[in-house]
């Protein structure tokens, strides 16, 4: 028998026992809390389930591969993290294929006038309240650029602090806070005249 | 001013529809996730067979490397080296210097033309 014929089976022969490798229940129950939500930034991302769901997959396998060594505490902002990667990439393959789903915005740049609300509009809230509430946001999140959307949904959704969103984003706090602060002046902009 | 108690209540109903929304996906797409989940996690647990697999390979390939080099030397040492010291005649026949050779050579000739009086083209 071969030096290797020995090394094979000596591996082949290795139980699948609960050892280092052995997902514990904290990761499950991690992925199994993160995983519809994740489902939704990214459905809101592409615009597309099966698109979000093949994402999705390739996040929790990124992320279980490359960082469930790590404390449970970092998880979340790793997983946002890997997400966001894999959000950036798809666009990013959008964009080199010339086909954006969704007319592309003008960037972040935006008139302060925008961000002074009109004392005659019923509101953002009033159309949250309606039965068309949960359609009118998603088309005003959809509309958002990416990173607006992004650090809208990991801050305020998810509930990330500022640092953690900075780390899922790969960008500065400062960014974290201009993207966020732009996000809810298009966001109630947005839901006060749904055009 | 009520604006930041407008921001917060409208933020909050925001968050609230994308909650509603995560909760209410259909059991096709929740299946799919969990199966998602499932195949990551499967992953993880045969993690370290692959690294340990890969491990064994690289270490088999190092012994193999280690066992061509020490072939390697063994076959060298056969071939016989003999170390000769090198006299100063032999330098001087490596160097070509001929000159030096005529001067060892013809010294009773230069103590001769050294005696020579009155040379006129000295």
């Amino acid at each position: 028998m071969t030096a290797c014929n020995v090394l094979m089976t000596a591996f082949e022969d290795e139980p699948a026992t609960p050892a280092a490798g052995e997902a514990s229940p904290a990761l499950e129950r991690f992925l199994d809390r993160v995983a519809r939500r994740a489902l939704r930034m990214a459905e809101l991302a592409t615009g597309h389930r099966d698109e979000a769901l093949d994402l999705v997959q390739d996040a929790m396998f990124g992320f279980v591969r490359h960082y469930a060594g790590r404390p449970d505490a970092e998880w979340a902002p790793l997983f946002w993290r890997v997400l966001d990667s894999r959000l950036n990439d798809w666009h990013r393959r959008q964009h080199a294929r010339g086909r954006w789903w969704v007319p592309r915005s003008a960037g972040d740049e935006s008139d302060p006038a925008d961000f002074v609300p009109d004392p005659h509009e019923p509101g953002p809230l009033a159309r949250l309240a309606g039965d068309e509430a949960a359609r009118a946001l998603e088309a005003a999140l959809r509309r958002l650029p990416h990173r607006q959307r992004q650090a809208f949904l990991l801050r305020l959704w998810q509930g990330l602090d500022v640092s953690d969103t900075a780390k899922a984003m790969r960008c500065s706090e400062g960014s974290v806070k201009t993207h966020l602060s732009r996000a809810l002046a298009s966001l109630r902009r947005g839901l006060e005249d749904p055009r | 001013m009520n604006a930041p108690r407008d921001e917060e209540a409208w933020i909050g109903r925001a968050k609230a529809l994308l909650d509603d929304s995560a909760d209410a996906l259909d059991a096709a797409t929740l299946s799919r996730l969990n199966r998602a989940r499932h195949a990551a996690l499967a992953q993880r647990r045969r993690m370290p067979r692959t690294w340990a697999l890969g491990a064994g390979i690289a270490g088999l390939a190092a012994a193999v490397f280690g066992v061509a080099i020490g072939l390697h030397h063994g076959l060298n040492r056969d071939v016989p080296t003999r170390s000769v010291p090198l006299q100063a005649a032999d330098i001087e026949l490596l160097t070509g210097d001929d000159d030096a050779l005529d001067l060892s050579e013809n010294l009773d000739f230069y103590a001769w033309l050294e005696r020579q009086p009155g040379d006129s083209n000295g």
